[in-house]
């Protein structure tokens, strides 16, 4: 027993000793022995040392490590929040969501917007110093488009000549050919008098051209976004399938390189002298991938993290603090969250309530958006009567749908016979579907009794498991009558908010059943004016339409909130911002060593 | 001996299918697939989804997919790919080519651009956590369950039991945090995220608040089995005789009192391995169940299959060892019988 307790003991200490291996360096008091030359005499000289300069560093949590870091096959927000820092596309976006030149330098389209040709920037490199030429975008399309790369956003260059076709081609065919498919695309990289380039080290290739088998005055923003970003053909045919994993082959264009990764763990990335953007960073970069909320929050506070989401159950805390308080940051976010309703004549073998327009105007006005915003999101999202969120080309206020309660009874009251009542309502049994989650569960709840209390409606509530929630919106025959969804911008131009998602041919619009011809005809003709204030103009008569129509309740935007350490400067912030504030334009941020504690 | 231990191995064939086709039926009748993307972002298209599901063999029958990775399949162009028993797991339909064994069991490539020890995998990581959270189980837990017994209806006894009830009902999310807060935030001895996994002292939390559970189990049966060893008459004999009581207690009571503690420690060490999934979260452990988690979320259906096998195994290996451990500690025990 004795054993026992001396190993139980010496168990203890070891914890305790290895546990004091990590305790933070004090700063310490030296004391050298310094022989002065042509003296005989010995010195004992004490001296408190410097404290060693901090490097500048800005240490984020992303949360979620991301599944695939491959532009061309990429299409979650944490894996786009790498490559960005990696790579940069033919165009940019600046702190006004305006597209701005990123590797090109100017961009041209013809007449009818068919046609888009970029000039690159002089003497272009990547990180390693090589050559970065149009052909290198050339390939970036190409691989996009090509099925063999089956990239999740593949179909966001479908407007480009001969890209649905090769998409959709039977690969497994005997007489597939993928340079037949090649040779017929509208992508072809050129010198600037027309002459075909030669390699990639080709300095003269610097003309990327574009055809489209539409107009798509849009398409010189689309050209910038990640499945646009130029990584090496070579890297990735020497890496394999799983070249991405590797920080030897992710060799960019972009503000940052790739310097080392422990996945899971950390990854760190280092400024690119080679960068050709607005200016090379001054600071690197750590990502590190804590998913729980809680703890990331006690790292900040322990001045572990820079920048860390804030999330609700924390408001509390920081609101209370205030130097937490002061650093929380929350800005316009890029997504739309609306109550959306299944808009089929019939459902469950019935009639359908929200095929009426009354019921839905009933719905959409008795929902408290910002009671909503307060109540369940702790102030962390914004009330909104429209679509297209703030700080998007295509924003606009005016909305005929604001919540009253009286009006909400009124127009509930002047539908249709068989639905014109709370009581006819609750006797069909309605339901609202959600991804099953304690939150959504807890937002649902709100929901479903901010409907009772205002129309007093009785809703049932139906949990799914999250994967299964996706996949009944997916099908117009098991869309549920109620529910919660909404869209978050690709990029921001209103046809991404338009014409993408509300059109009736789309996947988005067909599933709940949304059909305005009308509407349609706006945003196809939006979609190939070129002249860009028309453009605008037609889209805003579009969005009028759609709110007209009450195809949902638009409910709320997101915003993005994070905790920012002080010593973090000259953040400019932009909507479009998936992984820091600033991430769209990191150049502007600086690291105040000093600062730091 | 050595038949005994064919014999159970080749059990582990017939387990392996079982385990392996009930899994396979579950995730492919839960809806949803491994390209659904959020609600609120651009889905998949059709051209792109039958693209993913020509290249993963999604398109062919489900018997076929199943054959396909529990033995292997001709692809394509007519070449036979061998599946399960060439250790092949099928690649991740998420982490797109990137094989489940690689996955799983490659460790990732050190600062000189090669490969660290398989320790350093995922499964690595995993099994380094659940025997070190094991050790603190057993080393704790069996001496605070006998010094309790011993101490029977004392304070010492009491305090033992509220420590064992609590690591029972306490979630480890809740100890998790609550450890973090005191060691990390407040005496400051560890990070709150440890920068590296290099560092033994960044383990200490993880595999404390991992073991926690399985120590107060472990504690209470050994309280239990000492208390009922206690009264047994050949400990009254030992103490007639003279024998020093610590002669008692360790050779006579301890060791009689363990049987049914190593019981448990098989599926212990196993559940320790392979239920680590909120540990990780909270500590950015870069294990095994945070991995499993997603893949389920995300329909990665050969990661599901691949990591729900190795845990069958891992099971089964397990138990086998405890019955090696039975016969070395009770001789009355035999294998072949």
């Amino acid at each position: 027993m004795r054993k026992l307790f001396v190993v139980m003991g010496l168990l203890v200490l070891a914890s305790m000793m290895l546990a004091a291996c990590g305790a933070p360096a004090e700063p310490q008091t030296i004391v050298q022995t310094v022989v002065v030359a042509g003296t005989p005499e010995v010195q004992v000289v004490v001296a408190t040392p410097e404290p060693e300069a901090k490097p500048a560093v800005l240490r984020v949590n992303t949360g979620a490590y991301p599944d695939v870091i491959d532009p061309q096959k990429s299409s979650f927000v944490n894996e786009i929040g790498h490559l960005k820092l990696i790579y940069t596309g033919l165009t940019a976006l600046n702190e006004k969501l305006e597209t701005v030149p990123g590797a090109a330098e100017s961009w041209k389209f013809n007449d009818d917007a068919t046609q888009l040709v970029f000039t690159l920037k002089k003497d272009l490199k990547y990180s390693d110093g090589s050559v970065l030429n149009a052909k290198r975008f050339e390939y970036a399309f190409m691989r996009n488009i090509d099925p063999a790369t089956a990239g999740e956003y593949a179909s966001i260059t479908d407007e480009i000549v001969g890209a649905p076709e090769w998409r959709a081609a039977d690969t497994t065919a005997a007489d597939y050919d993928p340079e037949v498919f090649k040779a017929a695309l509208g992508v072809k990289a050129t010198h600037a008098d027309g002459a075909d380039c030669a390699d990639y080290e080709d300095v003269a290739c610097d003309t990327l051209t574009l055809t489209f088998s539409k107009p798509a005055p849009y398409f010189a923003t689309i050209a910038g976004i990640w499945v646009g970003y130029p990584a090496k053909q070579e890297n990735i045919e020497e890496g394999g399938d799983i070249w991405w994993t590797s920080s030897k082959y992710q060799i960019g264009n972009g503000p940052f390189i790739w310097k080392s990764v422990d996945p899971f763990v950390r990854s760190v990335f280092v400024p690119n002298p080679n960068y050709a953007g607005a200016a090379v960073p001054t600071y690197s970069i750590e990502y590190s991938y804590i998913t729980d909320s809680a703890v990331a929050f006690e790292a900040y506070k322990n001045n572990e993290f820079d920048v860390v989401a804030s999330v609700a159950e924390d408001l509390d805390a920081i609101n209370a603090d205030p130097d937490l308080a002061a650093q929380h940051m929350q800005w316009a976010g890029s997504c739309t969250i609306k109550i959306q309703f299944n808009l089929q004549p019939t459902w469950n073998g019935n009639p359908n309530p929200f095929a009426d327009k009354k019921v839905r105007e009933a719905f959409a006005l008795a929902f408290n958006a910002e009671g909503w915003v307060k109540d369940v999101d702790g102030s962390l999202s914004s009330p909104t009567w429209t679509w297209i969120p703030p700080g998007y080309p295509g924003y606009d206020a005016n909305s005929p749908i604001k919540y009253d309660v009286e009006a909400a009874k009124a127009a509930l009251a002047a539908a249709g016979e068989e639905f014109n009542s709370a009581e006819k309502l609750n006797a069909m049994g309605l339901k609202m579907a959600f991804s099953d989650s304690a939150r959504n569960r807890t937002r649902s709840e709100w929901l479903v009794a901010n409907y009772k209390a205002n129309l007093g409606v009785d809703i049932a509530l139906d949990p799914v498991d999250p994967t299964t929630y996706t996949a009944i919106q997916k099908d117009p025959t098991t869309f549920p009558l109620l529910s919660r969804g909404g869209w978050c911008a690709d990029y921001p131009d209103p046809q991404n908010w338009l014409s993408v998602y509300w059109r009736s041919d789309t996947t988005f619009a067909s599933r709940p059943g949304y059909k305005n011809e009308e509407f349609d005809k706006l945003v196809n003709e939006a979609d190939a004016t070129v002249d860009p204030v028309k453009r605008l103009d037609l889209y805003k008569q579009a969005q009028q339409l759609l709110l007209a129509d009450i195809p949902a309740a638009f409910g709320y935007n997101s915003l993005n909130h994070y905790l920012v350490k002080p010593w973090v400067k000259g953040i400019q912030t932009t909507p479009q911002d998936g992984m820091f504030p600033g991430d769209t334009a990191p150049w502007t941020i600086s690291i105040d060593t000093s600062m730091i504690p | 001996m050595i038949t005994y231990i064919i014999r159970r191995l080749l059990w582990l064939i017939p387990v392996i299918l079982v385990v392996g086709a009930v899994t396979f039926i579950l995730m492919h009748n839960t809806p949803g697939g491994p390209w659904d993307t959020d609600a609120e972002r651009r889905q998949v298209d059709e051209s792109t989804r039958k693209s993913l599901e020509a290249f993963y063999g999604l398109d062919k029958p489900l018997w076929r997919q199943f054959v396909a990775y529990m033995i292997g399949d001709f692809n394509n162009k007519g070449k036979f790919i061998c599946g399960l028993p060439c250790g092949n797991f099928g690649p991740s339909y998420r982490q797109r080519g990137v094989p489940v064994q690689s996955i799983l069991f490659r460790p990732p490539d050190g600062d000189d651009g090669n490969p660290k020890p398989w320790y350093y995998s995922r499964f690595g990581y995993s099994l380094r956590l659940g025997l070190m959270a094991l050790v603190i189980a057993i080393v704790v837990g069996i001496p605070v369950g006998t010094i309790a017994a011993l101490k029977q209806n004392t304070w010492v006894d009491y305090l033992s039991l509220l420590v064992a009830t609590a690591g029972i009902s306490v979630p480890n999310f809740v100890i998790a945090i609550f450890l973090i807060i005191i060691f990390a935030s407040g005496l400051k001895w560890v990070s709150v995220v440890p920068r590296t996994w290099d560092t033994l002292s960044v383990w200490v939390l993880p595999a404390t608040v991992l073991g926690f559970g399985t120590l107060a189990f472990t504690a209470r049966l050994m309280r239990t089995s000492m208390l009922e060893v206690l009264r047994m008459d050949y400990i009254r004999t030992a103490r007639a005789k003279g024998l020093a009581e610590r002669v008692v207690v360790v050779i006579h009571m301890i060791k009689n009192a363990l049987i049914p503690v190593i019981t448990i420690l098989g599926p212990a060490l196993a559940g320790l391995v392979t239920g680590s999934f909120i540990i990780e979260t909270m500590f950015a452990f870069p294990g095994m169940g945070r991995a499993y988690v997603q893949a389920i979320s995300q329909r990665d259906y050969s990661l599901i299959m691949g990591t729900t096998l190795i845990y069958a195994v891992l099971v089964a290996v397990a138990n086998l060892s405890v019955d090696f451990i039975y016969v070395l500690i009770d001789p009355r025990i035999r294998l072949e019988e």
